[in-house]
């Protein structure tokens, strides 16, 4: 099992990040989709704060139209490139699209990106949009094993994925009131003592998964592992175990391997029987 | 390590609701900056919850966990190692002030990308010139048709003020803003092709500096040398060296990106290529300005010679500013330092 995990490629879609204390931690990566997405938000954005601009700028030109121009011409450019850089500069990474599709341009090392590097990743869009529709810097993600556009490639920088920030609910595990195997305590310490704590870990694993398995192949899984650890770890009574479905008796050994007060009191149960 | 998650959950949760809190308060406050005592508690708080997320990547256990401890992780870090600029450091008007001399002093520092940007931009001049000297019919494949083709009825058009689509100071303005952006984007891309490892910016000046060639030849040899001139220098005088420094900015970038990932220097390379694309940018908004409301006058109007000794003058204007303003000694610091730091 160690061995598969420390094999495993890195997919495509998150990086990871090494801190100097030595604590490892992914960033999933944004692909190019919804990356897309945001973009047409911007741009919609700008488009109409720029229509609004231009309507102002109409105005106040009124009587020199070739002036108005120019300035719409420059603005229209200078906001081109500063929407994306200012925001993202000083709003920490997020544009407004990027904020709607839950999106963050980071530094590579998984820091804040600094203003420059929010300057140079836009302006590298004159690059990245050849030959239209941003055809270059598409090719630049796919081809890149952090997604990176030239842009990004060049600003050392990263769009990440960021869903919000919401602890895990866990719902209330089937604890019940009573374990029959507490009944056997010579046989439920066999139990503790001889499970490692990776074959703890499938049991969790395989009772925490209940609801993502398919029926059949809940029962054929919680078939096995109470085979397993009824013939090969610890061995209730048989007319205990008859008594008790697959799951049930999974459940009663993973409170056994746990519940520490539990633990404590079969223990207990253990001294006394000793004196 | 067996690990029961519902009372470790339990038992850690609190902690990460602080931590949680204490991130969203950060990001509530508009200055983002800790005081002492927060300080202290964010470090304790990411050590641990650190810890607790080790504890939790082993294998597939609870992947929602994990990734939300990966994330409160991941914020803590960004905040504990990055120092954010405080809003008095960035609004120092100031301070935006000293780009009039960083810029000079950048160019300067790079100033051998610069010779490479002329070299290449000279060969192309060399070939555009030599093609049509001595072989008229290149004419045809260098140059726009209507354009440039015949000089003398081109010249004849132009100080008739036939064929002059701006009839007013309003026309030119307009014309302004638009060759200003053009030229502002072709510059960019010529600095942003540095990604091609040079290859893209080389093609782009070369292409320029082939037309250049190509033009002053052709004019010369009709004998409009003088027009031509007086055409092309009131704005060239900004506009031909500032498209050499985007040149510069690009094979800078290429020879960044040929360096090995850690001897890159990422943030203050990005500073000296945007200083470059700041500072060729103002030089365009006055070439773009000289180009559409002085240039576009001919020899009734205006004397050549005017015309000609304005353009001079502003290049040697430029020569001084790029040449002389700002710290003399920059060359030798950065590159000593960098050095030292790359052992």
């Amino acid at each position: 099992m160690k061995d598969l995990e420390t094999k495993r490629l890195p997919t495509s879609t998150e990086l990871t990040i090494a801190t100097p204390e030595g604590v490892l931690f992914r960033l999933p990566l944004a692909g190019p989709a919804s990356r897309l997405y945001a973009m047409l938000v911007d741009t919609a954005i700008v488009l109409a704060g720029l229509n609004g601009l231009g309507y102002l700028v109409y105005l106040i030109f009124a009587k020199v139209p070739g002036f108005g121009a120019m300035t719409i011409t420059l603005l229209e450019f200078a906001i081109g490139f500063a929407y994306g850089a200012l925001l993202e500069g000083f709003w920490n990474g997020q544009t407004v699209g990027k904020r709607l599709f839950h999106l963050r341009v980071t530094d590579e090392s998984g820091l804040p990106l600094r203003i420059e590097q929010a300057w140079v990743r836009n302006l590298m869009r004159v690059v990245d949009a050849l030959p239209l529709a941003y055809l270059v810097g598409g090719a630049s993600v796919l081809s890149s094993p952090v997604m990176q556009r030239f842009g990004d490639r060049v600003a050392g920088t990263l769009v990440v994925r960021e869903a919000p920030l919401a602890a895990p609910y866990e719902e209330a595990s089937n604890q019940q009131k009573y374990n029959s195997f507490t009944e056997y305590p010579a046989i439920a310490i066999r139990l503790r003592r001889a499970a490692t704590p990776d074959l703890a870990g499938l049991i969790q694993d395989a009772l925490r998964r209940r609801n993502e398995l398919a029926p059949y192949a809940r029962r054929e899984i919680y078939r096995e592992v109470a085979a397993y650890l009824q013939a090969e770890i610890a061995r209730f009574p048989d007319e205990l175990v008859e008594m008790l479905s697959d799951e049930q008796y999974l459940n009663n050994a993973i409170d056994v391997l746990f519940r520490d007060q539990r633990l404590s009191r079969v223990q207990t149960c253990v001294t006394e029987l000793v004196k | 390590m067996i690990l029961d998650l519902e009372r470790f959950q339990a038992q850690e949760r609190p902690r990460w609701t602080r931590l949680e809190s204490l991130l969203a308060q950060l990001d509530s406050r508009p200055d983002r900056l800790l005081r002492p005592a927060e300080a202290e508690q964010l470090q304790e708080l990411y050590a641990q919850t650190a810890s607790d997320l080790n504890r939790v990547t082993h294998g597939s256990l609870a992947p929602e966990l994990r990734q939300y401890l990966e994330r409160l992780v991941a914020r803590a870090y960004g905040e504990l190692y990055y120092a954010r600029p405080t809003r008095s450091e960035l609004w120092q008007p100031r301070g935006w002030l000293r780009i009039f001399t960083a810029f000079p002093e950048a160019f300067r520092r790079q100033s051998r990308y610069f010779a490479l940007a002329v070299l290449v931009t000279f060969l192309g001049c060399a070939l555009g010139g030599l093609a049509v000297r001595y072989d008229p019919a290149s004419v045809d494949v260098l140059l726009p048709a209507d354009y440039l083709r015949n000089p003398g009825l081109r010249v004849r058009q132009e100080e008739k003020g036939q064929n002059r689509r701006l009839d007013s100071a309003q026309e030119e303005a307009a014309f302004s803003g638009e060759l200003i952006t053009h030229n502002i984007e072709v510059s960019l891309l010529t600095a942003g092709l540095g990604v091609t490892f040079g290859i893209g910016t080389a093609l782009l000046l070369f292409e320029n500096g082939l037309l250049l060639g190509a033009v002053a030849v052709r004019y010369t040899q009709q004998g409009f040398g003088l027009f031509v001139t007086a055409w092309l220098l009131p704005h060239g005088a900004f506009e031909i060296p500032s498209i050499l420094i985007a040149g510069q900015a690009g094979f800078y970038l290429a020879r960044l990106l040929l360096r090995r990932r850690e001897d890159r220097y990422v943030r203050e390379s990005m500073r000296e290529w945007l200083l470059l694309i700041a500072g060729l940018a103002m030089m365009l908004v006055w070439a773009g300005l000289m180009e559409a409301f002085f240039s576009q006058h001919h020899a009734p109007v205006l004397a050549y010679g005017f015309k000609v000794a304005v353009g001079a003058a502003e290049l040697v204007l430029l020569t001084v500013y790029l040449l002389l303003i700002g710290r003399r000694e920059t060359a030798a610091v950065p590159s000593a330092t960098i050095a030292v730091g790359s052992k």
